[in-house]
């Protein structure tokens, strides 16, 4: 059975199913919503128990395209892609469940996360460079429908800047893959990694292409711009899609095409890579400290983890010692599933509570944990894996990440600085919004109900299960880091 | 001679399809003028599968059967034939009808000698050909926009066509021979092979709407109902990038053209999408946008000879051409000539709105949309030419692109204020679903297009 396959394609075709259908109302939409989020996420779960192998893709899937330039619909898995197709099916699930409420057009916007879940899996699946980049695309069209359709006040503008930012970050990779193809003849991607079509300056071009594209989309300093007005103004879904999966498009792209495509070049360029992450960990955690918008501050968090992760690339790159190299990569890899868990939850939450209030600025708030204990606790609890407490999702990440930076590149161990200006922004949040005296306009407010608590507490689960016991997950990852060759 | 005779039917049976026409529409049997006309462009069309593979000259190597001109015919023929379905619904009972259909089909016949052309005489008559049909079917309306748009074309048409006669003279003198096989005794002889060039990119550039040959392209697709600006905007813009691929591929490189037509391409894609930021008529936005799409049809130009993608990318760009732009227009003949005619279609006609979505997005270059693959293999063609600032220069330009098309976009899934105008024939909708699949899926079987 071509599962792959069948996993990236069935949410597009339920969304087609449910254009074709002559009944469009919200009920059906969601009842379709959900029911094909949670079959595509079993279906990768069944994926994910067929396993994948050391030193190759495995479970590959593959047929003629445009064979005469060597393109080919090709999928395949490895412990970097495997990861992040499983927390990709299980947010769009979240997603779907909580979005359930939504009545406005209901049946354009579940056709939108269907084709939108259909992009995301295909992204991470893809084996042949062409194919990546359709998939890389299309998400962003769906993206940029969903915040302009169903977002808050200032969607169109946020939109618009979301998508021309974007787009002109991803035309880069265009050329890198023009490039990868003129080298090898192919469109392959396991043939670009297995061994390295460019060399010289014609590398050190493409990696350049392909980090402009890559940073955009992670973001990094300083073209991180488009993400507070995306995040702020898209609906909460759209943040949790964008946050949870859609920055991974970029520390993904970081490591399959510049770490493995062009590894000499990034190891020449290492240095400023990890400063630029350096400067991204740093410069998130601070400005997340400054907004009391708590949307805009959970998306500056996003900033800063995400720089972690280009922290834990770069180290790589430069390392000699393979064993801390692959802690490196084990670390980056882990949290980029820490951050898609932790950060999807905190979206949520703050939408649950926009839901109620209408306002998410933390001065309107306060003293709400006796009220909404569920929706405090959630959060509190997410906020906490979020600042990387011990026994959360992102602590063994991180750990990993700084024990590589230390034995490899020691001054960029200041960017665990960023982690406790992150402690405070979050207990500050925490304090104005749960603690202290209440607000007695808020007193009439319902807890998380039935539907919500099936969206979040899953999440909430499972950051506690990587945080306490990592090994059935970095083990996944770890077969396939153990054997790279870069 | 019956040898050469049988490569020819696809030709021979369109000009005798027209000539048919031209007959029915004495008889004012204007039905009877659009079915003969669907009939010989289908024939036309199945005739041309037999000749595809050939590579082949007829009559002396003065008419090519080849890779262009067979592709040329499949996509150029159906696309006619759309074309005489959208006139039909716009202008269905008006006088003249029938003579629209015939002139069309007599361009498309001038459009097949440009793409197949092998030798500078067959150029000019192409040139000619579709020239004259052309500068009729903008007249058509006889109103004094239409007349005014005529005379422009008429005018800018004949002042670019005695240039492009009185520099062909040269390459004739310098090659011994109107053949374009011979254009490699220009070896050598660079200002004269200059010169000619000079006359081929001011005779062919008029009819592609190339910077800075574009003047009349906004003002003739205005005037002109809006089919036949559909029809004059595709087909006899891609047949002038089939003759471009047909001369300049046997013109010797050393001459520095590859890098003359890419100062125009990256002009004219900067500048006819920078004119389309401001304009509000949306026949006048389309024009500049296919002014723009010129730009990117000649990157596969000045990849010719050096990259293989350049002729598949020259083919591929034209079927996704054709088909995208015929559609947006289409919608536009749907829906109406302004802006703010497009307001909440997309809300009220979600088919229509996903439709020119759909059109937009691949005019941009967004995959996996048709125009996408094309402009993959254009862009790959340019780079392994060496004109990779040509391409950057592209790349930039698609952002450019999807600030032109969001104006369209947005306002579609904004609440209207007024009612939606939007009254599609049998015809039209016919034309969009078509239009629309091919842009749609096209790019899956993109492996059935040569390479």
């Amino acid at each position: 059975m071509p599962l792959l396959t069948l996993a990236t394609f069935l949410p597009i075709l339920g969304g087609l199913a449910l254009m074709a259908l002559p009944v469009r109302s919200a009920r059906v939409a969601h009842g379709i919503s959900i029911g094909v989020t949670g079959l595509t996420f079993l279906i990768t779960v069944v994926i994910w128990s067929r396993g994948i192998v050391a030193g190759d893709f495995a479970q590959v899937e593959e047929i003629a395209w445009i064979p005469a330039i060597g393109a080919a619909y090709r999928l395949g898995l490895d412990g970097l892609s495997l990861p992040l197709v499983l927390l990709t099916s299980l947010l769009f699930l979240a997603s779907a469940v909580y979005s359930a409420r939504i009545g406005e057009r209901a049946a354009s916007y579940v056709v939108l996360m269907l084709m939108l879940e259909t992009a995301s899996l295909g992204t991470f699946m893809a084996l042949d460079g062409l194919l990546f980049y359709v998939f890389f695309e299309v998400s962003l069209v769906g993206m940029y429908f969903m915040i302009a359709g169903w977002g808050y006040e200032e969607r169109q503008r946020a939109a618009l800047m979301f998508f021309l930012y974007t787009l002109l970050g991803s035309l880069p990779l265009l050329l890198a893959i023009i490039g990868l193809y003129l080298g090898s003849g192919t469109f392959d991607m396991r043939a670009w990694i297995g061994a390295p079509p460019l060399t010289g300056l014609a590398a050190m071009l493409a990696l350049i292409a392909m980090l402009i594209t890559f940073a955009v989309k992670i973001p990094v300093f300083p073209v991180h711009t488009w993400l507070p007005a995306a995040h702020v103004q898209a609906p909460t879904a759209g943040s949790v899609i964008l946050a949870g999966v859609m920055l991974k498009f970029g520390t993904y792209g970081l490591v399959r095409f510049a770490l493995q495509m062009t590894p000499d070049a990034f190891a020449q360029a290492g240095q400023v890579i990890l400063a630029f992450g350096v400067v991204a960990a740093l410069y998130g955690a601070f400005a997340a400290l400054a907004q009391s918008d708590l949307k805009k501050m959970i998306a500056y968090t996003s900033v800063n983890h995400m720089g972690y992760v280009v922290i834990g690339v770069a180290v790589a790159a430069l390392s000699l010692d393979p064993e801390i190299r692959v802690i490196a990569l084990d670390g980056a890899t882990l949290q980029m599933v820490s951050h898609g868990l932790v950060t999807g939850a905190l979206f949520f939450l703050v939408g649950m509570l926009q839901d109620r209030a209408h306002k998410r600025d933390m001065a309107d708030f306060g003293g709400l944990l006796t009220r909404v204990p569920w929706l405090g606790w959630t959060f509190i609890l997410a906020a906490f894996a979020s600042l990387g407490l011990p026994g959360l999702a992102h602590f063994p990440a991180e750990f990993q990440i700084f024990l590589a930076t230390l034995n490899a590149a020691p001054w960029a161990i200041v960017a665990i600085l960023a982690i406790v200006v992150t402690a405070g922004l979050y207990l500050r949040a925490i304090a104005a919004v749960f603690l202290g005296p209440e607000n007695e306009s808020w007193a009439a407010m319902p807890d998380l109900d039935r539907r919500e608590k099936l969206a979040v507490v899953p999440l909430l689960i499972l950051t506690i299960l990587v945080g306490v016991a990592p090994g059935w997950l970095i083990d996944m990852i770890h077969t396939t880091m153990a054997s790279l060759s870069f | 001679m019956a040898r050469d005779l049988a490569f020819l039917f696809p030709e021979l049976l369109l000009g005798a399809t027209a000539m048919l026409m031209i007959v029915a529409e004495m008889a004012r049997a204007a039905r009877l003028v659009l079915a003969i006309g669907l009939a010989g462009l289908a024939l036309s069309t199945l005739l041309t599968l037999q000749v595809l593979n050939a590579d082949t000259t007829v009559f002396g190597g003065t008419y090519r059967i080849d890779l262009i001109a067979g592709w040329a015919k499949l996509i150029l023929l159906p696309g006619t034939g759309l074309a005489l379905l959208m006139a039909r619904s716009e202008i269905a009972g008006q006088a003249r009808e029938g003579s629209v259909y015939a002139l069309i089909c007599l361009v498309t016949l001038g459009a097949l000698m440009l793409a197949g052309g092998g030798d500078m005489m067959l150029l000019v008559l192409g040139v000619v050909l579709t020239g004259l049909g052309s500068f009729a079917l903008v007249a058509f309306p006889r109103d004094d926009a239409a007349t005014e748009a005529a005379m422009k074309y008429l005018v800018f048409g004949a002042v670019t066509g005695s240039v492009m006669i009185y520099g062909l003279t040269f390459w004739f003198g310098g090659a011994g021979s109107t053949l374009f096989s011979e254009l490699g005794m220009l070896e050598g002889k660079n200002l004269i092979a200059m010169v000619g060039l000079i006359a081929v990119i001011v005779g062919l550039g008029y009819k592609a709407a190339l910077v800075p040959f574009h003047f009349w392209a906004p003002d003739a697709y205005d005037g002109a109902p809006v089919s036949v600006a559909a029809y004059l905007s595709v087909i006899t813009k891609a047949a002038a990038f089939f003759a471009f691929a047909q001369v300049l591929r046997d013109l010797p490189p050393a001459t520095g053209w590859p890098l003359v037509l890419a100062l125009i391409s990256a002009a004219t894609m900067t500048y006819g999408y920078l004119a389309a930021l401001v304009q509000t008529n949306l026949v006048r936005l389309i024009a500049y946008s296919s002014v723009a799409q010129s730009g990117y049809f000649l990157m596969g130009v000045v990849a010719l000879g050096v990259s293989p993608m350049a002729v598949p990318g020259i083919i591929l760009f034209a079927a996704a051409y054709v088909a995208m732009n015929l559609g947006a227009f289409a919608i536009v003949m749907g829906a109406g000539q302004t802006l703010d005619d497009l307001t909440g279609l997309g809300r009220t006609r979600p088919w229509a709105g996903v439709a020119m979505v759909v059109f937009l997005l691949s005019l941009t270059g967004i995959p996996p949309l048709f125009g996408f693959v094309g402009k993959v293999y254009l862009f790959t063609g340019a780079v392994e030419a060496g004109f990779l600032w040509l391409v950057v220069i592209g790349i930039l330009n698609s952002v450019l692109a999807l600030g032109v098309y969001l104006r369209i976009v947005v306002p579609m899934y904004r609440s209207a204020d007024a009612p939606v105008a939007w009254n599609p024939s049998a015809l039209l909708a016919g034309v969009l679903i078509v239009t629309t699949l091919i842009t749609l899926v096209m790019s899956v079987f993109a492996g059935i297009f040569p390479t």
